[in-house]
């Protein structure tokens, strides 16, 4: 059965981007436009990672991370941040936060899916 | 937008040293507008065109996120309809080249195989219209045998009827019993020249159609040797057929993943556009304080300071190519992908 990743990102090209990459690897993909939005897929389904940008509107990556790891179904679902950050301590937000790996767009679909086998569950 | 930005800041910096100088621009001879004046001036100019740049850099981000939010849902339902042709091909050849095919030689095959066994059934048959043949020879020459027989029968009896008469009353009875012999050997005779003819005739009738049953299976022999020829020759035309499309469809199935690739890495490309967006609306939101900042100094409340709109600029900044950027005052090259695991 196919792993499901939850992507979110407010950028719809992005998204477009994360999902060929990632369908085109056998995994099915569900995605929100920000973290609030992104909040209310989390309803229950079974979501084996979630891919998240860090700067968005209405809830940003760090907060819906957050918010994330408070829901018992979701709270050890490896997330990765997919961002044009550079601070540095954003990322440390990030890892506090609950993240398992932080990547820098703009990422190559090969980066991409090594992290998530790396990191999704079986 | 970077020709926008720079004449923002060229703005700001110029506006303070702007009432300064301006008198130096103008010469000795021309008139000067009071400072107040002035400073109003610049406060109209600054509410007027910042809401224009702010407007077009907003139009700009508007329509390269809708034009490549396009591109990237037309690339990836390309990319999806190509996946779906390359299994689906991948799928009938597979079929064609180990089943279809395989299955048709086998029912061709079939076909012919029953062909054979009904031409060897006949060849058979003729076999035994052969023999039967030979039987019918054999019973001529015992026909033949019997009219022999009969004749020397009949010629014993002649001289057993001559005898009895030279025996005279005595030999009476015996001259009756010899005329009878006579008789029965003449009708074995008869008898037996009918059977000579009646087995003439179904020799005859026997050669007949044995000679049409073997012209009718030379015949047969000949068009399932040919039909078997035939089906062979369809089945390595098909084969050879086969093989074409399979080459041929293997070239468009190569061709196809090389445009999924190729697609692939444009669209890894288009992420361009979320991070030009983010730059434009930076400085957009820079853009937006201008007004401010000009109507603080015109009031006196505060100098007009270039390094408030640039720190403010700088503390949006989430790229490192925008810190370089600002700090070099050039462009400066995207830096590669990193992965970073907690």
């Amino acid at each position: 059965m196919a792993k499901t990743i939850l992507i979110v990102d407010d950028s719809a090209s992005v998204r477009q981007v994360v999902s060929i990459a990632l369908k085109g690897a056998g995994y099915e993909v569900i995605t929100g436009n920000d973290g609030k939005d992104a909040l209310t897929k989390l309803n229950g389904q079974r979501i084996h990672l979630i891919i998240s940008d860090v700067n968005m509107p209405n809830m940003d990556g760090i907060t819906f991370v957050a918010e994330a790891k408070k829901l018992p179904a979701y709270k050890f679902t490896p997330i990765i941040m997919l961002t044009t950050e550079s601070q540095e301590d954003k990322k440390r937000q990030a890892q506090a936060a609950g993240a398992k790996a932080w990547v820098t767009k703009p990422f190559q679909p090969e980066q991409m899916l090594s992290a998530v086998a790396k990191l999704v569950q079986p | 937008m970077a020709e926008t930005f720079v004449a923002v800041i060229a703005l700001a910096a110029g506006f303070g040293a702007g009432y300064l100088t301006r008198g130096r621009r103008r010469g000795p001879s021309a008139s000067l507008l009071p400072p107040d004046r002035y400073a109003e001036s610049v406060t109209e100019f600054a509410d007027a065109v910042a809401p224009v740049w702010s407007a077009q850099i907003d139009s700009s981000r508007t329509q390269m996120e809708t034009a490549v939010g396009q591109l990237t849902e037309t690339f990836g339902g390309i990319v999806e309809h190509l996946d779906s042709v390359l299994t689906s091909s991948s799928g009938v050849l597979d079929e064609g080249q180990g089943g279809t095919f395989d299955r048709s030689r086998q029912r061709l095959g079939d076909v012919v195989g029953t062909l054979d066994q009904a031409l060897t059934a006949k060849r058979e048959s003729l076999g035994e219209l052969h023999s039967l043949l030979s039987l019918n020879e054999e019973l001529r020459q015992m026909s033949s045998e019997v009219t022999r027989i009969a004749a020397q029968t009949n010629l014993l009896a002649l001289n057993a009827a001559i005898e009895a008469q030279r025996a005279g009353e005595v030999g009476a009875s015996f001259g009756v019993v010899a005329l009878e012999v006579r008789q029965l050997a003449d009708r074995s005779q008869n008898t037996s020249a009918r059977m000579v003819e009646n087995v003439d005739r179904v020799a005859a009738a026997i050669t007949s159609v044995l000679a049409t049953a073997e012209s009718s299976a030379e015949r047969e022999g000949n068009a399932v040797a040919h039909a078997n020829g035939e089906v062979q020759a369809v089945l390595d035309d098909l084969m050879d057929m086969l093989s074409r499309i399979r080459d041929s469809s293997q070239q468009l199935e190569q061709a196809a993943v090389g445009i999924r690739g190729e697609i692939g890495d444009s669209l890894v490309n288009l992420q361009f556009q979320d991070r030009v967006n983010q730059m434009l609306e930076h400085l957009r939101d820079n853009i937006v304080r201008f007004p401010e900042l000009a109507a603080d100094a015109a009031t006196g409340a505060a100098v007009l300071d270039a390094r408030i709109l640039l720190d403010d600029l700088a503390s949006k900044y989430t790229m490192a190519e925008e810190h370089q950027a600002h700090s070099s005052g050039s462009a400066t090259k995207v830096s590669e992908s990193e992965i970073t695991f907690f």
